[in-house]
This record gives C-alpha cells, structure tokens and sequence, in this order.
C-alpha cells in the first residue's frame, strides 16, 4: 500500500514536472481505460491497427481546430463556445464563395481562410456584443444565438445568388446542396501535402504543420499583452477591472478570436472531410469539441494547448475505433448512439463537477 | 478530565514542505485550548486534518495518530466528523444567503410535524416551522442575541453573520468537540466579549473547544491552556494563570515585535486630491456627499465604523461603483472615473478584499507582481504586441521579493499559496511597478498575524517618506492609523465627520466615531465618564 501510494506520488511528481501543473482527473482515466479496451479488442479482431493510426492523425487535427477554437473565450471567462455554429457557419459562406468561382488547390482552400477571417471576424463581433449583454449566462445564451443562427442561415443557403451549378440543387437550380463536393477543387488539399510514407504509416506533414501554426498562433497570443489580459478577465474579473483593463473589449476580442479560429477550422474539417455541409450539420458540431477540450483535463474555466490537443486525439481515436468494432461484434447502427452518448455525458460530467466545485469552495 | 480529542506525533508536508512537525496536543472536556501562531505557522493544517477536508488525503495524507473520544479518528470528510459530534466554526462563512436564521440554524435537523412524520416517514415530514423558529431564537438569546429570526441572512451585518454560524454549532445537542478558526476576526471588541463569554459557559457545560485567534488578550482571556505554533511546531504550552499577551507573542514569532511608528511631522498643506460633493454608491458603504481634501505627501486615515464609507472612496475612484460629485486631482478634474485613465494619472486602489479583488490566484508571484505596471504601463515588454522580457521582469520581481521579504519558494510560485500577510506585499509590490503618486489602501492588515502586520505598516511609512508619495489609508483599526498618519478623517454615514490628529484624546476619537459632536473638547475633562450608548471598543 505505501509503495502505491509512493509510485502514485512519483508518478504525479513526474507528471507535473514535466506537464506544467496537468493532473489527471477521472474522465481522463474513464477514456483511457475504454480507449485501452477498444485498443485490445481490435487486436483480438484482426483488425489493421496501422490504418487506424493512420486515420487518427488526420481526425486529430481536422477537429483540432475546431477544439482549440474554444480555448480564447473559455480563457477569458465566457464559458465553453456552444454558440460555435456561429463561427462554422461564417466558414461555411467563405467555403460557398471560393467554391462558386470554382477555386482549386491551395488558391480556393487559402482563398477560404481568408474571407472566413473576414466573414467570422464580422459574425464575432456581432455575437460578442450579444454575450457581453448576458455576462455568466453566456453558455446558455450561446446554445440559443447557435440555433437561431442556423435557421436564419438556411434561408441565406436556399436564397443566396451562387451560380456553380455543382453546389446547387440539379433540379430547379436553385439552393446550395446540404452537401456540396469538394472533389473538384481542393478535396484533401492540406492532407495530401507533404505527405510522409514510411512503410505501411502516412505521417500528413503538411496537415501538422498546419495544426502546428495554428497551435503557435494561441500560443503566443496567450503571451501577448492582450492573451494576458484575457486570462486575467477569465480569472478574476474583478481584479482585472481594478487593474484598469476594459472587460468588454478583452471579451469582445476573444470571442471574436473564438469565431474566427473556429471557421478555420471548418474550413480544415471540410477539405478532410471532402464535403461542404450545410443546413442543420453545423448545429451539432460544437459538442464534440467541448467534450473533446473536456477529456482533455479543462474543468470547463479555463484550458490550454496541450489539454485541446490531447483530448482531441482521445476522442477521435474512441470515434474511430467505435466504428469497426461496433461493425464486427455489434449492430452498427450502434455506432452513431455511442458517439452520442460519449460527446454529450462528458459534457454533462463537466456541468456536474463545476457546479460541485462552486458550492464546496 | 476526560481527554476528547488526542493528536500524538503529527506531521504533515505539502510537495515536501512540511506545513506541521511532531505535533502533539490534547483537548479534555470542558477545557478551552488555544492555539495561536503566526500566519503560515500550521494552523490552519491542523483544522484540516482534524476536520477531514479533502484537501488533506489529496495532497498525501499525513503522519501521526488522532484519537477521538477514544478510539483512533479516520474520516474521508466533512460529514462524517460532523456525525461524530465534532462542530466547525470558519473563518469564512458557510450559511446560505437566501435562507433565513431559523432556517439556516436548524438546517439539516428541522423540527417536523409529528402527525406526517408517521405518514410519510421522517425525511417527507413537513417542518414545523413555529417550533424551529423558537428553537434558533432561544440559542440565539443564549448567545446574547436579539434578533428576529425570520430576517434573511444576506440582509445581516457581518457580526451578526458570525454569530449566527456559532449558534448553528451551539444549537447541536449531540456537540462534543468544537473548532473555532478566528471566530473573533470579524468582530467588533464589545461583540468578541459576548461571544468569548457564550464560549466559556459553554465548555463549563463540559465540551471541549479548540480556539484559533489572532487576538491574544482574548487567548488569554477565555483559555485554560495555550499551544504557541510557529513554522508547524510546537515550540511553548502555557496553563492559565501563565499565559501572558506579551509572552505569546513573543514565542509566535521568535523575537521581539517590533512597532511600526511613523515620525511626528507636520505636513504642507497642498491639496492633491480633493473631493468636492463626491457620493459611491457601494451597497453597504455608500458615501454621500462628501467634501475632503488630502493633502500632498501626507499619510491620511479614514477611519468610521463599518458600513459608514470609508471602503468606497478607493473604489469610487477607480470607476467599482457609480458615482456622483467633483473630484479635483493636481488642479485637473477628474472627468471619468476610469481604473485606467487613473492608473495613469497616478493613483491607485489597493483593495480590502485582497482574495476576492487583489489577486490572480492561479497565476504566478511574479505575473501577479508586474501586471498592472504591463498591463497599464508598458512596462516590461519592448515590442508593440506585448510580448514579456521575463529576464528584466524576473530581476524586478525578485528585487520586490528581497525588499519587501516576501516569503516564496521561487517568482513562479502560484500566489494562492501564499500567506495573508505575503499576499499583502505582493499587492503592493504591484502597486509600486506604477509608481504612484496616491495612494489608496483598504483594510491593510485585516487577517494577518501581528509580525507581518507591523512590517507592512513600516513598508507603507517607508513608501511614503522615500518616494513622497501620498497614502490615504482606510481602516478600522485606529490604533494603526494613529501610528502611521498624519490626519485622521472620521467618516459618520458617508461624510467626513470630524478630521482628528493622531495625538488627539481617544475620548474624541470615541464621540466622532458614535457622531456625536464633542464640540468643544476643551470643556471636557479627560477623566469624564463616557456618555452611555457608546461602544465601548471605539475609545481604544
């Protein structure tokens, strides 16, 4: 028994030294474990785990980015981004617009990027005007601004003037499609770049790269005098305030951050994926990247980098394992109600621990 | 006697820094055992082990036995060393705002209606409300209280608050053992006696006490023996009759305390900053049209009971609460009460809240130390996006640590480990990256331990003659004031009652306090009775 607890103790030790102060929760040790078991049962299956790695590394950084989108407002104390259908949906007109005068390559996917920043840039500001009016209510209050977007958004899809008669409805010609191809223009842009094979194993260098960057960017935002201000508003807002920094545009710029960064990355999720999807799919999306930031060790006040990254790859990786193994040993309708069940019970883990948290302290 | 409460041999360490070592004390019933010590000296550890808190076991348990009314004591938490009879007083309160003081003093143990609980069992019984009601009013009698106990406990005072959360121990019947971290910090002298009075008929009815406090006249008071601790040892134990204010001291921080005192002088007097018709509405602390002017390079106090203003005009200042009036700083008005604009300006507001208001918690000593200088002034950073010179930053820093010995294991330690009376210097080592030339302090040394105390006072008065700059300090503790300040404003019902000097008669200080116009002092004599009404802890 003392020697658990003494291997405990060293184990903590290391990992705090060398994982600034992450500590293991039970989420994580829950994932983990299922993680491991699935692990095991595709090796008992036969199945080929190479190709599985290999797929993991892109489902890592195609929702990656939509994961560390959250990182700015829930540093800066605006809670975990349900309103992110505002962000997707902004990429989703940039996506529109590139692929309406028929862009290819890294022209149309960059071309995306940029008018997505221009786009979300807008979007954001707007939605931070409107959580800066519902200050400690903003998760609810952004579920809600993310429904009522989607609808308004699907007349703007039904009624908007493209002219790409791929994107459109074949019959009629009029309306984008909910699902328009990539295929044409820049399908697997970033995952086919720079493309490292070493025996059986893909390593997507560009895509990393990319991820990479992106990572880089929060990195030294977070360093900048702005990214410190904003951590301190998430902190201790009162403090903050005292200390002469403007609440309102500290959060103003984070959420717009937030929005920015998460339609890059649907633009990142798109190109993977080799679709555009439109109407009610960006509804839904939101969920899995605040379970993902969650797994990762955030309690929900705050995260950094290397929880977003790390619950990311979990996640995605029980995603992926579900879908063979519930295939082979299971009816594989089953699949889709386990991811659901996993994303929306880790989310409503983390509601129960905070809430536990506030009352204790 | 029989002993309750036995700890043989504990120790305790935190990461390796051992917070307690080879502690061993006793609790027998009816007995009134003090504990006193320095902040940082173990106190509060002890509490915690003794009370289960989970904060322990998380951190690796400790070493030593406890034994409970005989047997050895294993508690995972709060509950259960609660079923065992053992009572908790905190320092911060834990009653619940929205619920009355009947309810919140029988809550978990109501009186139900004898008829439903044969219907619907116990836990579905309907509360007897009536019943409960006069229970907490009878507890709350005994304590010296008067109060209707249908009133919501967000309405109270915080003496009340504090009395209320000890009748809720006292209302227990099964009470064997209690814990009383500080019970006494909030209160005024006169509430502290009644309440140390309600302590010792208690523990003459055979329970045991554990007593924490800073107040050592009260230790010496109420107690039957005394446990000195400091850097988590045991290093003396008094019996009454030994203990004495001077001696405890003494052993609390291993040497002589020494006196912050500033040197009489007298000051120009060039207004600064004056307040002209100034109102904050601060719920609790609003001040109305107020007239003061203060004075370059003084030291100011405000001094009022609570609840009359003298917390707001820092915060007034810095744009905290709406506010209404001219406020005239340097021959310039102050058009907009902005925290920015005024940091830049030069004053700054060192809050009385420093947990809730003066700190980053989670953040590190030294990003606490340099933030409002980077954030305000640009200090500390050389490139337009803000990006930290931490070489520069870290040698500041730990120049502040050296001068103001603040006591840290590294800059990068986390501020929320620190002490009281470290946490104070770090906000005004923060305050001095701005270098300002005015001064706000609220409640400088509210809940730190004598020692730590009289050092900030002296950096206050150091700050003041080398860098000129002037200070209003705001506090209740006029014992204080009257060592630091130049002037001293009394403030009744948020205006500026009467300005006194540190050398004027206490009696003064005790009428301008009350409100009452002594008019002309002369006419009374020194030795004249109080006049009746007056609390008795004003005059000092």
């Amino acid at each position: 028994m003392r020697e658990y607890v003494r291997m405990r103790n060293y184990l903590k030790d290391y990992l705090r030294i060398y994982a600034g102060n992450y500590r293991i929760k039970p989420p994580q040790i829950i994932i983990l474990i299922f993680l491991l078991t699935l692990l095991i049962l595709a090796r008992v299956l036969e199945m080929d785990l190479v190709i599985l790695f290999n797929e993991s590394l892109v489902k890592l950084v195609m929702n990656g980015v939509l994961v560390l989108s959250l990182l700015p407002m829930l540093n800066a104390g605006a809670g975990m981004n349900f309103g992110m259908p505002v962000g997707i949906t902004g990429g989703l007109v940039a996506l529109c617009i590139s692929v309406n005068f028929r862009l290819t390559g890294f022209t149309g996917f960059f071309m995306s990027l940029l008018l997505s920043l221009v786009v979300c840039g807008l979007f954001g500001w707007v939605y931070g005007l409107l959580l800066n009016r519902v200050k400690g209510r903003e998760e609810i209050a952004g579920t809600f601004i993310g429904f009522s977007i989607i609808p308004l958004m699907n007349y703007f899809w039904t009624l908007a003037p493209f002219q790409n008669r791929q994107m459109l409805y074949p019959i009629g010609g009029q309306g984008l499609r909910p699902k328009i191809s990539l295929d044409p223009y820049f399908s697997k842009v970033l995952d086919n770049f720079c493309l490292l094979k070493i025996g059986g194993f893909d390593i997507p260098l560009g895509l990393f790269a990319f991820y990479a960057l992106i990572c880089l960017f929060l990195y030294l935002f977070f360093r900048t005098r702005i990214g410190r201000a904003t951590l301190a508003v998430g902190e201790n807002e009162a403090f903050a305030r005292l200390s002469g920094i403007d609440i309102a545009k500290i959060r103003l710029i984070a959420i717009a951050l937030s929005t920015m960064l998460a339609g890059i990355g649907i633009c990142v999720y798109a190109q993977s994926y080799g679709f555009i999807q439109l109407y009610d799919e960006p509804l839904s999306m939101a969920f899995p990247a605040i379970s993902a930031v969650l797994i990762g060790g955030s309690t929900g006040r705050r995260a950094w980098i290397f929880e977003a990254v790390l619950g990311t790859y979990l996640l995605q990786t029980i995603y992926l394992l579900t879908v063979p193994l519930a295939n082979e040993i299971l009816i594989p309708e089953l699949t889709e109600i386990l991811r659901t069940f996993i994303t929306y019970s880790i989310i409503l883990y983390a509601l129960l621990y905070r809430n536990r948290r506030g009352i204790v302290h | 006697m029989e002993k309750i409460l036995e700890i043989k041999n504990l120790s305790k360490s935190y990461n390796g820094i051992p917070a307690l070592k080879n502690v061993s004390i006793s609790v027998r019933a009816g007995e009134i055992h003090g504990i006193v010590g320095a902040n940082g000296s173990g106190k509060s550890t002890l509490m915690n082990i003794i009370s289960g808190n989970p904060v322990i076991r998380e951190t690796g348990g400790y070493q030593g036995e406890i034994i409970y009314r005989g047997s050895r004591l294993q508690v995972k938490n709060c509950a259960e060393i609660i079923r065992l009879g053992v009572g908790m007083v905190h320092q911060e309160f834990a009653l619940i705002p929205d619920l009355t003081i009947g309810e919140n003093i029988k809550l978990g143990r109501e009186e139900t209606c004898r008829f439903t609980d044969r219907l619907f069992g116990r836990k579905y019984s309907f509360i007897d409300r009536r019943r409960n009601n006069e229970i907490a009013s009878q507890v709350l009698k005994r304590l010296g209280l008067d109060v209707d106990v249908g009133v919501k406990i967000i309405d109270l005072s915080t003496n009340t608050k504090q009395f209320v959360e000890i009748a809720r121990e006292v209302a227990r019947s099964d009470l064997k053992l209690l814990l009383l971290d500080e019970p006494t910090a909030v209160l005024s002298k006169s509430d502290a006696l009644k309440l140390l009075e309600v302590l010792v008929g208690m523990s003459r009815g055979g329970l045991g006490i554990l007593f924490i406090s800073h107040r050592l006249e009260e230790v010496q008071y109420i107690c039957d023996r005394v446990t000195v601790f400091r850097d988590g040892e045991v290093v003396s134990r008094y019996k009454k009759g030994e203990i004495n204010v001077t001696k405890l001291a003494g052993d609390m921080v291993g040497h002589q305390v020494y006196k912050a005192n500033a040197q009489k002088r007298s000051v120009k007097a060039t207004p600064v900053l004056c307040f002209k018709k100034f109102s904050v509405k601060m719920p609790g602390e609003e001040i109305k049209s107020l007239d003061l002017t203060v004075y370059e390079g003084e030291i100011l106090g405000l001094t009022g009971l609570s609840g009359h203003g003298k917390l707001a005009l820092g915060y007034g200042l810095m744009g905290m609460y709406p506010v209404a009036g001219e406020v005239i700083f340097k021959g310039h008005k102050l058009d907009r009460m902005n925290a920015r604009t005024n940091i830049m300006k030069g004053i700054y507001v060192l809050p009385d809240d420093r947990q809730a208001l003066g700190i980053l918690p989670e953040h590190s000593l030294a990003e606490n130390i340099i933030f409002t200088g980077d954030q305000v002034k640009y200090l500390f950073s050389r490139n337009p996006l803000g990006f930290i010179d931490w070489k520069g930053a870290y040698g500041y820093v730990e120049q502040a640590v050296r001068d103001f010995e603040i006591k840290c294991s590294s800059p990068k330690q986390r501020v929320k480990e620190l002490s009281g009376g470290n946490l104070q210097k770090v906000c005004i080592a923060r305050a001095l990256t701005v270098n300002p030339q005015l001064l706000f302090v609220a409640e400088p040394t509210r809940g730190i331990d004598i020692a730590a105390k009289e050092k900030i006072l002296k950096m206050l008065i150091d700050i003041n003659r080398s860098k000129g700059t002037t200070i209003v300090i705001a506090t209740s503790e006029l014992d204080e004031l009257k060592r630091v300040c130049d002037r001293i404003a009394v403030l009744v019902k948020g205006r500026v009652f009467k300005i006194l000097y540190p050398d004027s008669p206490d009696l003064e200080f005790g009428l301008a306090l009350a409100g009452e116009e002594g008019a002309n002092y002369e006419g009374i004599r020194q030795d004249e009775e109080l006049p009746e009404g007056l609390p008795e802890d004003l005059c000092g």
